[in-house]
């Protein structure tokens, strides 16, 4: 097994039990994907005052019923394609909201090189998601590129609990230019094959 | 010869161009490379307006020093 893997099934044991009693509470998990986004939303505001192990904290929290949410709607056999839509939509608002807090705080700190090297990155974050989006409506899948938000989002906590978020914003940054621009090579690539003259 | 001399452009072509899943060994990799860079990179380097001391890095050049 990966290092990586061990990690995942190691986090998967309390998860399981917080599924559990999700479902046996019956939340619906359009609530739980909702929930989600006001715990990232006030993530944001400890990031925006350099509050950063509480900001931690606050993700693991809220990154918790991000992850759950598709699981319930499994167990509970209520999948939906708006709930599928929703927890998309809600998703971009929670990562949106986690930069703007940076932003704000950079700015705060008179650090408009920082301020910029985030908004780059929400852009490119933000983007990677919506390649990907818009392929999968033209082509069956565009599963390409690294830097997808699981590893944002993992990311952002390792640089909020060590406080090397500088260097996460570059990583997040550069890592999402690559993957974006995979996804438009990789589209470009699919669809030449699909438009090619018999 | 020219598969050994092409290997260093195929693995930043497949680093670049990532296909992998996550808990394969390449994932592995690229997650100890970004860690790596993160935690040990100086804050002083990137400018990090929020980071608290040397990193480890910057650390083992000072005791050179």
């Amino acid at each position: 097994m990966t290092f990586t893997g061990a990690i995942g099934a190691a986090c998967m044991f309390p998860l399981r039990a917080i599924i559990n009693l999700c479902v046996a509470l019956r939340i619906h998990p359009n609530l739980l994907t909702f929930i989600g986004v006001l715990f990232n939303v006030a993530a944001a505001v400890a990031l925006a005052v350099g509050r950063f192990v509480t900001a931690g904290v606050i993700m693991i929290v809220a990154n918790i019923f991000d992850f759950i949410d598709g699981k319930v709607a499994r167990e509970l056999h209520i999948e939906t394609a708006f709930g599928g839509f929703w927890d998309s939509v809600m998703d971009r608002f929670s990562d949106i909201s986690l930069f703007i807090g940076l932003i704000y705080l950079y700015a705060q700190l008179g650090r408009t090189d920082y301020v910029m090297v985030t908004a780059l990155s929400m852009m490119f974050a933000v983007m990677t998601s919506y390649t990907r989006a818009r392929a999968e409506s033209i082509i069956p899948k565009c599963k390409v590129g690294f830097m997808e938000r699981p590893e944002r989002i993992v990311l952002f906590m390792i640089g909020a609990f060590t406080n090397r978020m500088a260097a996460v914003l570059w990583v997040i940054g550069v890592l999402s230019v690559v993957s974006v621009a995979d996804r438009i090579f990789y589209t470009w690539r699919e669809l030449r094959t699909v438009e090619a003259p018999q | 010869v020219k598969r050994l001399l092409l290997m260093p452009a195929v693995v930043v072509w497949n680093a670049l161009f990532w296909t992998y899943e996550r808990a394969t060994w390449q994932y592995d990799l690229m997650v100890i490379t970004i860690l790596a860079f993160v935690w040990l990179t100086p804050p002083g380097w990137l400018g990090d307006p929020t980071a608290s001391g040397p990193g480890l890095i910057q650390w083992i050049l000072e005791k050179i020093r």
